[in-house]
This record gives structure tokens, sequence and C-alpha cells, in this order.
């Protein structure tokens, strides 16, 4: 079929952050016929790093070794959460199956294990997540030796590297801001080779221009005289796009020590890498996509439940049918939630928000407050099956189901919980949907 | 005198014909030799400058020495038939009107050959000839009939396919196609007139049969009465069966090697049985007479004005196709190549096929600049070539010719749909030079000249000034637009994807600005300042900003529009000097 244009759908995915390309790359999975629908600019934003749960509660910050521990822990306090209503099981499957599917597409991940990793951050802090990318592991597995409690072994010393003209990336702040946790963490800089003459670089630029032999060689003779006796080098995220395995170990190799990436601020490399690593994953599994297109309207046949969308940004617009639609559409940076002053609305169906009763209960007084806001836990409720619920509590449609950071009773940023609640609902949702649509077919 | 027809000799005096003649065949010969040598004198493009006469002669004469006795000669000829003769090119294109094409040219090539040259060929072809006998009667309509169909199917097809576009000027055509539509009529009507005479039969009946007397041919006349269409008024059907059979058999003796029942000329013979009713007043005035003269001399005028027309496409065309088969790749030296721009210039059809597939004519309908379009381009070509174009006080032509020239996307659809076979690629990339020559050179070329401050300086100046009408939020719907770019979050995903950022290395053309940065001069309503950027006016538009956007922002778009805006606008307030 690849290549015909078809227009009717057991699966149509709105949305393309992280939630809606996990729900169609499951959707394939099943072997499910699929149309995504949006632009893949949410991913962007993504550092690569796989978080699962690494906060709970929120309010008191608290970090876990354990997701799953963690998830046990949100299971028996907040069971509304979405994350609380998968099990472990089909959660750990889910990625399992994400990064296996990313891995095949060039962006290769650490094996999973039980535990949550600590990744050294670009300004110099420590972030707490479950799934880390092959190139930034190296530094994950030096920082599992700082932090174990009782370990006699000092960390390994390690150069930090960046590049002049580099603006968002400084080895040296993050040297200084770790000086005293790791001793052994010495900084340099270099002029990229090529680009000497250029006053501001970008990281994507880089990275592009290392994927070529001649470029790497020479930043790699660049590099090797500032070792010293370092037994890790830590890099900028600008190893290679959609050749980042094969430039990664050119570094390993060339250096002859263990070579880690740190994610840049987005939107950054990490971003571009994981889009392009997704939509080769679609494309090979034959995932529709209408990147730039946008749903204008979307309307369910009442006896079928088949679902019609006709689509904006498709030259001459484009009308297509659908068995079952995932509304991925993310809250408000996405989306697929809308504010204004009489309250928050779903964007395409008008579906109920569950939200604060009014504008003044949205924030808390302080900012900051580390319980969050209100509002940031607003967002649709669902049935068991992740059917949104209209005004009468019952689901909207039959086959209409809602996944990612649209759902309500979660704040995914405090909790650090994005991608595994993107991954994990994704999931969920297919194993209903896929039984809903052999049910009805027979 | 071998060339004149037998009824030409019996009317016309001998010197009054040969005169007319040889007079038009001179102006015809000396406007051919005059309008072909227009091939090797105009210069098209800055390198077809540097080339002189004499190579481009010399050119001529090793291209032909290797069309002739080179390894294409096979080749030429294939292209001599099918591209020639049979019009494959436009045959592939445009089957209607290609129809028309080849009804025109076979039926004015066969009435040549047939008609006008019988004493030089068709009586030396078939002995027997006589161009009363079947079938010429009936071949001779024919063929005059096919150029009558081909030229209404012309203009049926121009109308049927009427692009809204402004067709190019096409001097003499309309007077040339009345002309020949007027030899077709009178031709026709002196057959007509001859078919339905009595005088003509009785003139021929003097000859053959040696009388005149009504009565004693009374038996013959009711045959040609009522079996060949003479319109005698003496005379009344039915006749008697053995008056015709006499009558038969004095047709017999006399007149039938000459004569065929005329019914088969299927155009003349209906229109002499219109004429019958006034053939007697026609006899009287000598219709046969000057008929025949309005027929002669118009095909006279037809030919010594044939190379000052587009008619003249009729020469150049074949030539120009010859031309394109003798060169595999259309590899041309220099010199061949500037006296093929040359040739382009004469054998354009003004067809239009180009501008109906014209990838940038709705924008020559949006902007009402004809210079858009393939047909008015190459006009105007010829003008800047020759000259004509910046003559004083038309300067204003040379920018909408310049701009017609620069907005062209070089997509080559007309040079693939050009039935004669152009390279219009060749020839707008030349003229490009010749306008970048003449001091108008592209926009990219000569907003470079400053940097962007100096642009928004030049139009705060001249803001007072000039009465230029700014285009509004239609004509740039984007950049005039905030909410086209207010959601720009400076997330720098559009610079990071930037090939032209990335391969933006030596100094000496590094982009002034990044595309986050243009959005971002948007935001704070300073889109003056973005209008002579670099990073504007080297976009590849390769539209990687734009599909990655993660705010979903029509980067590459507004870049578009911010360059056509910026031509418009900074070239209203550059200065702009008139070659010396």
């Amino acid at each position: 079929m690849t290549g015909e244009r078809r227009n009717s759908f057991d699966v149509a995915v709105i949305g393309a952050g992280m939630a809606g390309m996990a729900a169609a790359l499951f959707a394939a999975q099943r072997g499910l016929s699929c149309i995504q629908v949006g632009s893949g600019g949410g991913v962007l934003f993504a550092s690569g790093l796989l978080d699962l749960l690494a906060v709970h509660p929120a309010a008191e910050g608290r970090q876990w070794q354990s997701p799953f521990a963690a998830l046990a822990a949100l299971a028996r306090e907040q069971p509304d959460h979405p994350l609380a209503r998968v099990d472990p099981a089909s959660i750990r499957t889910a990625f399992e199956t994400f990064v296996t599917a990313l891995g095949e597409a060039g962006l290769a991940y650490a094996p999973l294990d039980e535990r949550n990793r600590k990744v050294l951050t670009s300004i110099g802090t420590l972030k707490t997540t479950f799934g880390v990318p092959l190139s930034m592991v190296a530094g994950a597995n030096a920082l599992d030796a700082l932090d174990a409690p009782n370990t006699p072994n000092t960390p390994p010393r390690c150069l930090l590297v960046d590049f002049r003209g580099l603006r968002e990336f400084s080895a040296r702040q993050i040297a200084t801001t770790l000086a005293d946790r790791w001793p052994g963490l010495c900084h340099g800089r270099i002029e990229f080779p090529g680009f000497e003459d250029v006053p501001e670089l970008y990281a994507a630029h880089l990275a592009r221009a290392l994927e070529t032999g001649e470029t790497r060689d020479r930043t790699i003779a660049l590099i090797r005289p500032m070792l010293g006796d370092a037994q890790l080098v830590g890099l900028p995220t600008v190893l290679g796009l959609g050749r980042c395995r094969e430039v990664h170990a050119a570094f390993e190799a060339g250096l002859g020590v263990p070579v880690f990436e740190i994610p840049t601020m987005p939107t950054s490399v990490p971003g571009l890498r994981l889009l392009g690593a997704l939509e080769t994953v679609m494309s090979a599994r034959g995932v529709r996509r209408r990147r730039l297109a946008s749903v204008r309207a979307l309307a369910f046949d009442a006896n079928t439940g088949t679902a019609t969308l006709d689509l904006d940004g498709v030259p001459g617009g484009e009308r297509v049918s659908a068995r079952a639609v995932v509304l991925a559409t993310g809250r408000f940076s996405g989306r697929g939630l809308t504010a204004d002053r009489g309250g928050v609305r779903e964007s395409i169906l008008g579906l109920p928000v569950h939200q604060p009763a009014s504008r003044e209960a949205w924030h808390q007084r302080d900012f900051l407050d580390p319980s969050g806001h209100a509002i940031n836990r607003a967002g649709l409720r669902t049935d068991d099956a992740w059917r949104p619920l209209d005004m009468s509590g019952k689901p909207a449609w039959p086959r209409l189901f809602a996944v990612g950071s649209i759902l309500a009773d979660q704040d995914w940023m405090r909790s650090k919980c994005g991608s595994g609640l993107a991954i994990a609902t994704a999931w969920a949702a297919m194993q209903q949907l896929a039984d809903q649509l052999h049910g009805n077919t027979g | 005198m071998a060339l004149a027809a037998t009824s030409v000799k019996k009317t016309m005096p001998h010197t009054l014909f040969h005169t007319a003649l040889y007079a038009s065949l001179a102006l015809c010969v000396l406007g051919l030799l005059w309008r072909s040598s227009a091939w090797f004198r105009v210069r098209v493009g800055p390198d077809a400058r540097a080339v002189t006469l004499s190579q481009r002669l010399g050119a001529l004469l090793r291209g032909t020495a290797t069309a002739l006795f080179g390894a294409r000669v096979l080749h030429i000829l294939g292209a001599c038939f099918l591209d020639v003769l049979l019009l494959r090119r436009l045959f592939a294109r445009e089957k209607p009107r290609w129809l028309g094409h080849l009804l025109i040219l076979a039926g004015f090539t066969l009435l040549l050959l047939m008609h006008a040259f019988e004493a030089l060929v068709t009586v030396k072809l078939f002995p027997g000839y006589e161009s009363t006998l079947a079938p010429y009667l009936f071949l001779r309509n024919l063929f005059g009939a096919m150029v009558v169909a081909g030229i209404a199917l012309l203009y049926f097809e121009r109308w049927r396919r009427r692009t809204g576009l402004v067709s190019v000027r096409r001097p003499m055509a309309a007077a040339f196609a009345v002309l020949l539509g007027f030899v077709l009529a009178t031709g026709y009507l002196l057959e007509a007139h001859k078919i339905a005479s009595p005088q003509a039969f009785y003139r021929m009946a003097k000859r053959y049969s040696g009388t005149t007397d009504p009565g004693e041919l009374m038996p013959l006349r009711a045959v040609w009465a009522s079996e060949f269409g003479v319109a005698f008024d003496d005379l009344k059907e039915p006749f008697a069966s053995n008056v015709m059979e006499r009558g038969r058999q004095m047709h017999d003796a006399d007149c039938a090697g000459c004569h065929a029942k005329p019914a088969s000329a299927f155009v003349s013979y209906p229109v002499s049985r219109l004429l019958a009713p006034v053939t007697a007043l026609l006899d009287k005035g000598r219709a046969d007479i000057w008929l025949l003269y309005l027929h002669v001399f118009a095909c006279f005028l037809g030919l010594a004005t044939l190379p000052f027309t587009r008619f003249f496409h009729a020469v150049a065309v074949p030539i120009s196709l010859l031309v394109n088969a003798s060169a595999p790749n259309r590899a041309f030296s220099a010199a061949g190549r500037a006296s093929r721009r040359a040739l382009a210039l004469d054998a354009c059809l003004r067809c239009g096929i180009c501008d109906a597939h014209c990838s940038v004519a709705p924008l020559a309908r949006h902007l009402g600049n004809p210079y858009l379009l393939p047909s008015h381009k190459l006009v105007a070509t010829g003008a800047l070539a020759n000259g004509r174009l910046l003559r004083s006080g038309r300067e204003s032509d040379g920018f909408r010719v310049a701009e017609g020239a620069f907005l062209c996307t070089d997509c080559g659809r007309c040079t693939n749909d050009c039935p004669a076979g152009l390279d219009l690629e060749d020839l707008w990339q030349a003229g490009r030079g010749d306008l970048a020559a003449a001091g108008l050179p592209a926009p990219a070329q000569w907003v470079r000249a400053l940097p962007a401050l100096a642009w928004a300086e030049a139009l705060e100046a001249a803001a007072g000034q000039h009465t230029a009408t700014d285009p509004d939020a239609s004509c740039a719907p984007l950049s005039a637009d905030r909410r086209s770019f207010s959601r720009c979050v400076q997330c720098q995903t559009c610079t990071n994807v930037c090939p032209v950022v990335a391969q933006s290395i030596a100094a000496d053309h590094r982009v002034d600005l990044t595309p986050q940065k243009v959005m971002n001069l948007l935001r704070l309503g300073l889109r003056d300042l973005t209008l002579g950027s670099r990073m504007v006016w080297d976009c590849a538009t390769c539209y990687q900003c734009q599909e990655n956007c993660p705010e979903g922002l029509r980067v590459t778009d507004i870049m578009c529009e911010l360059r056509a805006l910026a031509a418009h606008r900074l070239g209203a307030v550059r200065s702009w000097k008139a070659p010396s």
C-alpha cells in the first residue's frame, strides 16, 4: 500500500508529541492501519531522556531510585493518577517496545533495568530519569559511583569539553557547579574544526558536520592532547544526528576512553534525533503522517461509531475516516486545551475538561509552590478504557480515546513522568482500542 | 512562363504576370535574406556580444557541413520527416492544434504543388492532367477546404483554451490570415463562376466545336446545363431524351477529354449553384478576368509579404527543428548558441502554449505584469537585444521586464512544451545577462549591494517622499499579520535545521541574521530591517525551518514573502542608473 493515497484507517492519532508518536507506534505494532495528524514539534523539546516516574509526591520533591517503587507508592496514594491506572508489567513492556523501535531507527538506548539513573545536565545539575540514550550512559555510570553512599572509590576523572561559540553549553559552568561533589572533573574548550571564523555556533550544525569523517578526526585530534589522565570525556550533545551511534563509537575509539554526551537545552540535537528516529519508525511501520496538517473538524457517526476527520494544511484539504480516534493533543503548549477568561476547553470536540471551579483557583499564591498548581492537573477524565467522559460521566464516543498529557489528575512536569505518562497511557489505551475493534469485527 | 497555369496564360498579359511574379519573388527573397541575416546579427546575452559575425558564419558553415556529412544525417532526415512535416512536437502536446496546423500545412503545400505550380509539377508528373478533370477538381477543393478547416480549428482552439492571460501581440498575423482566406475565396469563386458561366461555355465551344450558334449547340448545351451546371438563362429542364443523347455524343467528341462533371468540386460547385441567378451579370462584368487578377495578385502579395509577417515562422521553425536535430543534447558552440537565440526570436509562433503552462502565470495575473509569461518575455528579450526596450523614457518597461525575468523559476516547462523546440531556458538566461548589463540585475544582486541596515534607513528616508503604495496586508498576508509569527518562542529550531546558516562559514558571505532572529524582528515590529538581510535573500527555501517549527510557523513562506516585498519596496527606493 506504500505511496498510495488511502482515506480510511483503523486508527487516527491526533497529535505527534511523545504520546501521539507512542500511540501511532503501538497501533502499527498491533497491525492496525494508522494515520497520524499533527506536527512533531513537541518532540523537539525532548531531551532524549525517557522519564518514567522520578518524583513522588511532587510536593515533597522526593526522588526515587526505583521508578517501579515510585509507581507502587503512586498507586497507593494517588489512584486517580493516569500512571497509577496502568499495571507496571504493561509499562515495562511499553518502554521496551518503544526503546527497541528507536534502536532500530538508529537511536540506541542503554538496556532498561529496574532503576532510575542520574544524568548530568548542561547547567551542572543532576536529573533523575529512566531511559538513557547509549551515547549518554557513560556519564550515568560515572554518576553511579559518585552517588553510591558507601563506595570507597573516588569517581572517575572526567574531562568536559565544549566549543568556542556554542553558547548553549559551557563545560566550565558544569565543572564549577559540580566541583565539590566531583573533584576529578576538569574542563577544556576547543575551536570546532572548520568553524573557526564563525562567531556563533549551533549544535545541530556541529552534529551534522561530525557525521563527516574528516571533521570528526580533526575534532578528536584536538581533544586528545587535553585528555591527561582523564578516564572519561563528556561533550555536549553534538555527536551526529541520524548517525549518532557511528559518531559516538568513533569518538570512543579515537579517544580511547568512554565518551558521553550531556543533553543540551531544548530545542536542540536530542529533540531532532528523537524526531528523526520516530519519523523513521513511523514510516517503516506504514503509519501515514500528515505532519503539517491540523484537524478542522472531527465527527463520529452515531450508529457505527466511525469517525470522520477533515484536515486543514493538506493541499486541497483532506477527509479521512477512522474506526477509532486517539486524542494525543497535549495540554496548553500542544494546544489540546485552550484557556480563556471563561475557563479551559478541549480544542477539537469541546469535551468537558476537569478543571478548577474558578480562575482564582487555578494557581497557588506562590508561583514556585512545590505542590504545584491546580491548573496543572486539569485535563480530560476517562473511563477505565481511556475514553474521555462527556458531561454525564459516560464515554463521549465508544471509540474515542485520550492519552498523554491531556489527561487530568497528573502534573508530569513536577513528577518527572512525561515520557512515562505518554508511553504507558498510549500502550494501555491501544490495548483497549484493539480489543474494541476486534470485539466489534468479530 | 512555365510557371503560369493555362488559364492564367490565356487571360493575363505575359509581361504583367511575369513582372508581378518576379517582383514579388524578389521581394520575398530579399525579405528572407534580410530576416535570416538577423540570425547572425542580433546578439542576445553577454556571451553573444563576445562572438563576432565571422565566428557565427563559421559556426553556420561548420554546422551545416557536419549536419550534411556527419554521423547525424539520418537523425536530421528523421527530424525533417517527423518534426518538420508531421509536427511531432505539437502532436505530443496538443492534438487539436496539431491537426489544425497539419491541415494548413498539407493543404497549402499540396495546393501550391498541384495548382499553383501545375505547369511545373502536375503536368509533368501526370501526362493527362487537366485542371477540369477528375480527380483534380475534387482534390483542389479538398486542399483548399483543408486550409480553411485548419485555420478555423486553430482559431477555435485559441478561443477554447483562452487563459485570461494577455496574449502577446501578433503583428500582421490576422492580416495575413485574411489574405490567405482571400486567396482561397477568390479561387473558389473563380472556379464556381467558370462552372456556371455560359460565356466560358461559348468560348470553349468556339474553340473546340468551331461554332457559337446557340441552336446548333443546343444538344450540347442541354447536357452542360443539366450535368455540368452551366446557367443558360434561355434553357429550361427537362430536355427530351433524344436531345440529351445527341448532346452526349457532341460532349464525348469535343469536351470529355478535358472535362469531368464538376459536382466533385464540393465547394465550388454548390457555390456555382448559388451564383447561377447572377451569372449573367457576372459574365457581363467579366468576373472571370478580375477574379483571376484578384486571385493571382493576392498570391503575389502574400509571397512578397511573407518574410515580414509572423508567418516567417514557416521558415524559421523548420530550421530551428533541424538545428536541434543536428546537435546531440543541444551542445552548441558559443557562436552557434548566439545564432540559435536570434533564430528563436523569429521561430516563436506566439502560440501561447508556454504561457498556458507557465509556473508563474498566476503571479503574472496577480501582478498584472505580462512579462512574466514566456511569449511576452521572448518579445521583450528581442526588444532588449536590439535596443528598442530601453529607449529613453521607457525605464518602467525595463523594470517590468526585469521583474518578469527574475520571478521566473526556471522550471523549464516552457522549453519542454515549445512546439518549435526552442531552448527558452537558454534565452531567459541570456536575457537576464542583458538586463544585468543594462543596469537591471536580479534583485538578489542589487539588494546585496547594501547592508540590511542601510536599506532600512533608505526606506525610512523615503517614507515621506515617494508615493509608491506600500503593499497592504493582502500583498504581504503573513509578515503583516501578527498571528503568523507571534507564537514564535525563539526556540532556535529553525536556525538549527537551516542549511544556509550551517554553511554560512566564510566571513564574506555569512548570513547577518538567523531565521529565528528574522522572526524576532517581525515580533518587534521591525520588518523593514529584515528586507535587505542576507538571511532573507540567501534562504534556499528548503522548508526545513517550516517543517520543523514546533509552533507551526510558516517560516519559509514568510521568508519568501519578505523577499518579494523587499524586491518591491527596496526597488522603489533604489537609484537606477541607465547604462551609458
